[in-house]
């Protein structure tokens, strides 16, 4: 089975949001980024690497050291993603607006225009 | 040290709107089976309810029609019932969720506050990617709510 990596599959995962968050401030070499974390270093490397094949960070070398830099515009995806869920249930209360407006009319007897 | 607050922003979906009735009859229309099918769910789908036991404990089986013929079940518990105040019903079915539902009467009209509180920020997210998958569904409900709109403007 091929896993297709996306945003939502980048941050699904506790650890891998907290590597964001880490390196929203400031870019990290890997080692300063497992320092922040009660797992081994190969872990979080894994972790990183998903990250990186997400999109959501960049690595660069400089010299011997590996720095990663978050690319937070991809985290807009899921913000855009989270809205049209949120109007899913928006659109209940227009429809629950509509039926109030509907039912005061048939009961007041009158018709507004 | 995490707050109650940071701890469930991840998870969570708070949405608010004042509606022009006054509590009483939001109330009815919120607590009524009769009149829930006639505003429940997506644009386009109709609703049978098959229990609605509204008492903490009270089961609610909520049957959700779709455009296309499927059936959704929808099953919850209610946890809290305050009378025109608050509701609070646990999704039992998937997606699973906490709903709190709090009435504000405001002379005439009602606010209403409605907060959907997910089991983790992973559910979450699974909820947000499987709703974002659906989304050509919703192409057909939008069409769907024309036609409806104009047969309901043709009769009044």
């Amino acid at each position: 089975m091929i896993e297709r990596r996306d945003v939502f599959q980048a941050i699904a995962d506790p650890t891998r949001r907290a590597i964001i968050n880490m390196l929203a401030k400031e870019p990290l070499n890997v080692n300063a980024i497992a320092e922040g974390f009660d797992m081994s270093r190969q872990a979080i490397s894994l972790h990183i690497k998903i990250l990186e094949e997400c999109d959501l960070l960049q690595i660069r070398k400089q010299g011997r050291e590996r720095y990663c830099q978050a690319k937070l515009s991809q985290l807009s995806e899921v913000s855009v993603w989270v809205a049209q869920y949120r109007q899913h249930w928006e659109n209940k209360l227009d429809k629950l607006e509509t039926y109030l407006e509907q039912l005061k009319k048939q009961r007041n007897g009158k018709q507004k225009k | 040290m995490e707050n109650k607050k940071s701890n469930t922003a991840d998870r969570e979906l708070i949405i608010t709107r004042t509606l022009n009735a006054p509590v009483a009859l939001v109330w009815e229309v919120w607590t009524q089976p009769e009149h829930i099918t006639n505003w429940w769910g997506p644009n386009g789908f109709t609703n049978t309810i098959h229990v609605m036991d509204l008492q903490p404990g009270g089961k609610w089986d909520l049957v959700m029609h779709g455009p296309d013929g499927t059936d959704y079940n929808n099953s919850s518990l209610f946890k809290e019932v305050i009378p025109f105040k608050k509701i609070v019903y646990e999704h039992v079915s998937n997606p699973h969720f906490t709903a709190t539902i709090l009435f504000e009467a405001q002379g005439e009209q009602t606010i209403i506050t409605w907060h959907m509180l997910f089991d983790s920020a992973e559910q979450f997210i699974g909820v947000v990617k499987a709703y974002k998958a659906d989304k050509g569904l919703e192409q057909n409900v939008d069409k769907l709510e024309l036609y409806l709109g104009q047969k309901i403007s043709g009769k009044s």
